[in-house]
């Protein structure tokens, strides 16, 4: 395929290096011609120099044959205007912009055809938000998925010596299930280093266990695995900019939200437009200002500053003086790898967080979500199966039929996701959800239109993955 | 055989089209369908382009069989264009394509229509065929290879007398 992505940024960059392989012919666009240098020393791709919204440089980039234009250069405007050209001079068949201000998200007339032709808006601040307030819910996990519009979740929790799981095979998680209740083991990370969860796999104290089930189930899951830690009731935010300021409105009606910020003219700023919450005018990695705040009484700690080094000191410290969990905005993804699991709980890279949404349209095969997991070493893909027997090599056939690569596991399924059923009650009235939760076994066998989730140890596996989902030549 | 022949007039022959990538021929099977039979570019382009991105139509051997689903399509239309140059096409064997094979079917594609697309990939299977395609120097040729090779071909299964 071939792709032009408009600016080199973190989400530029990131984008880029997810789609680099052999079948795709990748240019770059950014005004900066040191970043450019910088990216082509290290992937294969062409970059182009210059302003991204000139139909010349957009010409330059190849929008004449491109497949797919990504615009995620840090201005709105740029990335309208870029999308508005692909679409009425290059006829590019598929646009995706990155958009931050929410006036362009919420009129969808604005972005149609006859407008700035955006297909599809990617909006990080709000994926990286909607991540963290995911994570707010479960106490106990490191990492929130939702799939089939969160018909069924997946969680990775870190499991905990006396947990009622760890020491006895993967199998007999089912028996500690109660019976109408079903969940999948879709992974599990030893020390970093992938294992394949079999029947007779037995998780040891301190793996990373991902497992899925449907959303109504996860919470009893999750409750044989670990003990649940107590509700998060207190949250203090360090940076109160683009994240650290949705983050707050998101959590300030429900919970007790103080908020850091470093800058006064910001802290004026945002402290009236934050009505619930307490904002502080301080340094988050001042020892004192932590104690003072009784950083020991909160339940989460959350550094989202555009610093990494700060929101690393911030969060250490934080968790040294007794805060329950830490959890740090981590740009670098080396850093991230570094410190989570060591002072810091949760160490995230936003850009992973912000392209899963972006890669699902990019990938091949009718793919509706990707989660970037594991800071973007593995991947978990929501793939819909279309065709027979005879053009799909996975309708029609049991999981133990379909030839998965080594490190590939389907984990679940959900069927009819246009029709409704009843997933429990509240008092006399039926709860309605979408779609129908399969968790996956052997003899599980996939239908035409079923919405399929997969994981892939090693992000390598992916493209593998796609090729397995694509329908044969012979599908009309 | 002649399902082919009847779906494929003279005039939605293109040879040696000028077409640097799949978007661009994609591009100019639009322009000839609604030039010749009516249908909006932009339906045939945005029709071509979600098939493909479910799996590619590519076959190998640099041949592709694109095709999709037209609303308010009465019965199958078919182009073929020659392009001047190959063009990466995601096939299984990675070859480029240089011959393609544009089918449009009504949105309830029936039995006929698969039939449709089985032949077609039998007769491009054809080294034979794919040459005297690749040789053939007007449309005329073209089009009498599309309607003539099932005759021919059979003519030479039969006994020699």
């Amino acid at each position: 395929m071939k792709i032009v992505i408009l600016g080199a940024g973190q989400v530029g960059a990131s984008v880029a290096e997810a789609l680099v392989h052999e079948a795709n012919d990748i240019t770059i666009v950014d005004n900066d011609r040191e970043r450019l240098a910088a990216l082509q020393d290290r992937l294969d791709l062409r970059t182009v120099c210059g302003n991204a919204a000139l139909p010349s440089i957009l010409g330059d980039a190849g929008l004449d044959d491109a497949d797919l234009l990504i615009a995620v250069t840090q201005s709105d405007q740029t990335n309208l205007v870029a999308c508005k050209i692909a679409k009425s001079r290059f006829n590019v068949p598929t646009r995706i912009a990155r958009l931050r201000a929410a006036d362009f998200l919420e009129d969808e007339q604005l972005l149609s055809d006859e407008n700035f032709a955006v297909d599809f808006a990617i909006c990080p601040e709000e994926n990286i938000t909607d991540y963290i307030v995911r994570l707010v819910d479960f106490p106990e996990a490191l990492q929130v998925l939702e799939f089939a519009e969160g018909r069924l979740v997946m969680v990775a929790v870190r499991a905990y010596e006396g947990g009622a799981l760890v020491g006895k095979p993967v199998r007999k998680l089912r028996e500690h299930l109660p019976s109408q209740v079903d969940a999948r083991i879709a992974a599990l990370f030893r020390q970093d280093q992938p294992i394949i969860p079999e029947g007779e796999t037995v998780i040891h104290a301190g793996d990373e266990v991902f497992i899925i089930a449907a959303s109504e189930h996860i919470r009893p899951v999750l409750r044989e695995l670990r003990r649940m830690m107590r509700p998060v009731k207190r949250v203090m935010i360090a940076g109160g900019g683009n994240i650290g300021y949705r983050v707050a409105t998101a959590l300030q009606q429900r919970l007790e939200v103080k908020l850091v910020e470093h800058n006064r003219s910001r802290a004026e700023w945002i402290a009236p437009r934050l009505g619930d919450t307490l904002v502080l005018c301080g340094d988050a990695t001042d020892e004192d200002l932590l104690e003072q705040e009784n950083i020991a009484e909160m339940d989460l700690f959350l550094a989202l500053t555009n610093d990494d080094e700060d929101n690393i000191m911030a969060a250490s410290l934080a968790k040294r003086l007794g805060c329950q969990r830490v959890l740090a905005l981590i740009n670098r993804r080396a850093y991230a790898d570094m410190v989570q699991g060591g002072p810091i709980d949760i160490g995230i890279s936003p850009a992973q967080v912000s392209i899963g949404t972006l890669l699902a349209h990019v990938r091949r095969a009718d793919v509706s979500q990707v989660h970037s997991l594991r800071r973007g070493a593995a991947e978990a893909l929501e793939l819909v199966a279309h065709g027979d027997r005879n053009s799909s090599r996975v309708v029609g056939r049991s999981l133990g039929e379909i030839p998965l690569p080594k490190g590939v596991t389907i984990a679940a399924i959900v069927r009819d996701l246009e029709t409704p059923e009843i997933i429990g009650y509240q008092g006399p009235v039926g709860i309605q959800a979408y779609g129908h939760v399969v968790i996956a076994h052997r003899d599980t066998v996939i239908q035409s239109g079923d919405h399929v989730i997969v994981f892939c140890v090693n992000k390598k596996l992916v493209h593998k993955v796609e090729k397995l989902f694509q329908v044969g030549f012979g599908f009309l | 055989m002649d399902l082919i022949a009847k779906l494929l007039p003279p005039a939605h022959i293109l040879l040696d089209l000028e077409a640097s990538s799949k978007k661009r021929a994609f591009e100019q099977a639009g322009l000839l369908f609604e030039n010749n039979l009516g249908i909006a570019r932009a339906t045939v382009f945005d029709s071509l382009f979600a098939r493909e991105k479910l799996g590619s139509t590519g076959l190998g051997q640099g041949v592709a069989i694109p095709h999709g689903r037209i609303k308010g399509l009465k019965e199958a239309a078919g182009a073929f264009m020659r392009l001047s140059a190959p063009v990466p096409f995601d096939s299984p064997d990675g070859k480029p394509v240089g011959l393609m094979f544009v089918l449009l079917v009504p949105e309830q594609a029936t039995e006929q229509h698969l039939q449709i697309l089985s032949e077609l990939a039998q007769r491009f299977s054809d080294r034979a065929f794919r040459e005297a395609l690749g040789a053939c120097d007007n449309t005329d040729d073209a089009h009498r290879l599309f309607t003539d090779w099932g005759n021919h071909a059979a003519n030479l299964h039969q006994p020699a007398v």
